[in-house]
């Protein structure tokens, strides 16, 4: 098991999120896409803690408060399409173009 | 008391000045209750004291050397335009010329324009003239002869454009203002060439020059063409004498001084010029060509015209031309004294088919007749105007033809030839304009004419009487040839010529053996001289034509090319702004995408150099 490896997982879930994020029609997918690359980076943090920084593990403390903050930018975001979706009856992405030219 | 005028000979063009700005108070616009005739008067004041201080000033300088003020003007570095005034019998008497037939020229005038309210216009302009015109004969710098020249050609456009509501007139000031502001140019560039090679425009320092002067014959020959051009459409000659033929819409009282003395400005500055235009005898000859070509063309010409005004214009033309052939043959003592007699006979002679115009209205040669014993002093008046024009002893202009024909008869006498029949053509041509006004049976227009107003009668009958004594004049001051030194057979011939011209044209015209109107057996020659050798459609097929053309073409390359290139650019930013805008698409996945793809763009960038060692 060596480091690389948990980095390249990390960096594909990190892609694939962002290929989800930009992709994604459904804005709940779209949130779901964030909470993957929320967890990729989490899954550096803690690699790094665990091969480079065994004592300290300070990784893992910057790991616990980015699920705490995700937790509640998730909420936050949820609030949002909720708010989005009571006005215009969809959380279809392609439709919240208002703001253009 | 002589001498304090003469040394303020200077003064002389300055009261035409102060008659020209004074008569501004009578412009309808300014004194709108009493009418405009003061103006006139003032003008004709100012003119008389002008005349005085010109004959009070010619006993100090007669026989004596020319003496020279210089009034300094504008000193830059390296180049002193002082302006030199020359103080001489001839040009104090050239000044007394200019004025005495500017006074006549506007005491005719209070009578030819009772009917007129542009008296104020008109005599500024006059006076304008006037003051150009004395100021010409007495300066004595190349430069300010230009100066003078091109304010005399303002003058012009001014003086013809007197009734502008006429469109014939309109463009006949346009004609008169462009020809002769081409040959103006002309002569500017051979004013500046000349500069560098003589380092002077001092009219005598440029005759000193000359006499030793070393220059390169195409030189001389390209700066001595130039010099020439500017007398050359002042003078009306071939090819730039149309705009005198429509200068002839003007009024007559400034007929009377443009025909006699404006056209002779170019023939003044072209005298002074003879030292240097004599460097190359190529321009000597190209003077006396177009001399030539302009006088026996000027003649044939006048005597098809069926327009009194024009029928003379074209004689100006011709007797230019006769200068022009007197200065090419270096007789500029000959040509000074053409100048003079014929501007005192061809005042004359306008004055007198002004008289004619103003009661009989038409100007039409064909509708006119039968004058004579109604009109005599207007008769009398033509006939010596007639008689002092051609060369006929003992008349003034028989003495100025026989000086220039004695002198060509040692180099050219084949120019003899020619100019014995210019004058044979001259007498014959005055002597239709006489018979066609004054003989033969009244018509229409000229069943009821009577004699005009004092004004107009006056000085017409003071210039005949002029005209009559200028032998008188001339032997007062000893420019008439001793009987001994006397060119016998030129002077016969001559006189011959004359008495030819005038008995064709008596014959024909005055006698009743000939039915009129007279037809040439071939219809297309009388139509050419008739029509002015078709001058209009040369200059607007030629020179008119092409300026238009390259006009327009430069136009469209200014309006599509030039300006196209410069709207393009702020096109194609307009355009830039307007497609670039549909980038921000409003969907924010689409900017995620793209600071997703900025991110990798930079990372790519900046480990560039440690992937391509990978």
């Amino acid at each position: 098991m060596e480091l690389q490896y948990f980095l390249i997982l990390a960096a594909a879930l990190f892609c694939i999120g962002i290929y989800g994020l930009v992709t994604s029609r459904n804005a709940i997918r779209v949130l779901m896409s964030i909470e993957l690359l929320l967890n990729s980076v989490n899954l550096n943090l803690m690699a790094f803690a665990n091969f480079l920084d065994p004592q300290g593990i300070r990784g893992q403390v910057f790991a616990v408060f980015v699920i705490t903050i995700a937790a509640a930018e998730a909420a936050v975001g949820l609030a949002i399409v909720l708010s989005i979706y009571r006005n215009r009856d969809t959380v279809d992405m392609e439709q919240f173009n208002l703001l253009r030219w | 008391m002589p001498h304090f005028f003469a040394d303020t000979a200077w003064f002389i063009p300055c009261y035409p000045l102060v008659g020209m700005v004074l008569s501004i108070a009578w412009f309808p616009s300014m004194i709108r209750r009493t009418g405009p005739r003061p103006a006139g008067y003032v003008n004709a004041i100012t003119t008389f004291f002008a005349l005085i201080h010109g004959l009070l000033a010619l006993p100090a300088v007669l026989h004596q050397p020319a003496q020279y003020l210089y009034l300094p003007w504008l000193q830059v570095a390296g180049l002193d335009l002082t302006l030199p005034v020359e103080v001489s019998a001839l040009t104090i008497g050239a000044a007394i010329l200019v004025t005495s037939l500017n006074l006549i020229a506007q005491i005719y005038a209070i009578g030819y324009l009772e009917m007129d309210w542009g008296w104020a216009r008109f005599y500024a302009l006059l006076a304008l003239f006037e003051a150009g015109m004395c100021a010409l004969v007495l300066s004595n710098s190349l430069f300010f002869s230009y100066m003078v020249l091109e304010i005399l050609t303002l003058g012009t456009y001014l003086l013809i454009g007197v009734w502008f509501n006429q469109s014939l007139v309109v463009t006949g000031a346009r004609d008169a203002f462009l020809t002769k502001r081409v040959g103006d140019l002309f002569l500017l560039m051979g004013v500046l060439a000349i500069y560098p090679l003589a380092g002077t425009w001092d009219y005598n320092e440029l005759a000193e020059w000359a006499q030793t002067a070393n220059l390169d014959p195409t030189l001389a020959t390209w700066v001595g063409l130039a010099l020439m051009a500017g007398p050359m459409g002042k003078c009306a000659q071939f090819p730039l004498h149309l705009w005198l033929d429509e200068a002839m819409e003007g009024p007559i009282p400034s007929t009377i001084l443009r025909n006699s003395v404006v056209v002779a400005t170019g023939a003044w500055v072209l005298v002074k010029l003879e030292p240097v235009l004599a460097l190359s005898p190529v321009v000597m000859n190209t003077t006396m060509v177009i001399g030539a070509l302009t006088a026996i063309g000027g003649t044939l010409i006048a005597i098809a015209q069926i327009d009194i005004k024009r029928s003379l214009s074209y004689l100006v033309s011709a007797y230019m031309g006769i200068v022009f052939i007197a200065v090419g043959s270096q007789q500029t003592e000959a040509a000074l004294l053409i100048v003079f007699t014929h501007a005192l006979a061809m005042a004359t002679l306008v004055a007198s088919s002004g008289s004619i115009i103003l009661n009989c209205i038409t100007q039409d040669l064909t509708q006119l007749g039968g004058l004579w014993s109604r009109r005599p002093i207007t008769g009398l008046s033509f006939v010596v105007g007639a008689i002092g024009l051609a060369a006929l002893p003992p008349l003034g202009s028989f003495w100025a033809m026989l000086k220039l024909a004695d002198g060509l008869w040692q180099i050219r006498p084949w120019l003899v030839g020619l100019l014995l029949v210019i004058n044979g053509l001259v007498a014959f041509s005055v002597t239709r304009t006489f018979g066609r006004i004054f003989a033969g049976n009244p018509q229409q227009m000229t069943e009821r004419s009577p004699e005009p107003l004092w004004a107009i009668i006056l000085p017409m009958a003071v210039l005949a009487g002029f005209t009559l004594h200028v032998p008188m004049i001339l032997q007062h001051f000893n420019l008439l040839p001793a009987w001994a030194d006397l060119n016998k057979d030129v002077a016969l011939l001559l006189t011959w010529s004359s008495l030819f011209g005038f008995s064709i044209g008596g014959v024909i015209y005055i006698g009743n053996y000939v039915s009129k109107p007279i037809q040439l057996p071939w219809k297309p020659l009388q139509d050419l001289f008739a029509y002015d050798f078709y001058t209009p459609k040369l200059y607007r097929s030629s020179v008119v034509g092409s300026v238009d053309v390259i006009s327009r073409i430069t136009d469209w390359v200014d309006r599509y090319f030039v300006d196209g290139i410069v709207n393009l650019i702020g096109l194609s930013s307009i355009f830039g702004g307007e497609t670039l805008k549909y980038s921000n698409s409003g969907q924010s996945q689409f900017y995620v995408l793209t600071i997703a793809i900025g991110v990798i763009f930079l990372a790519v960038l900046m480990s560039w150099s440690f992937l391509t060692h990978l």
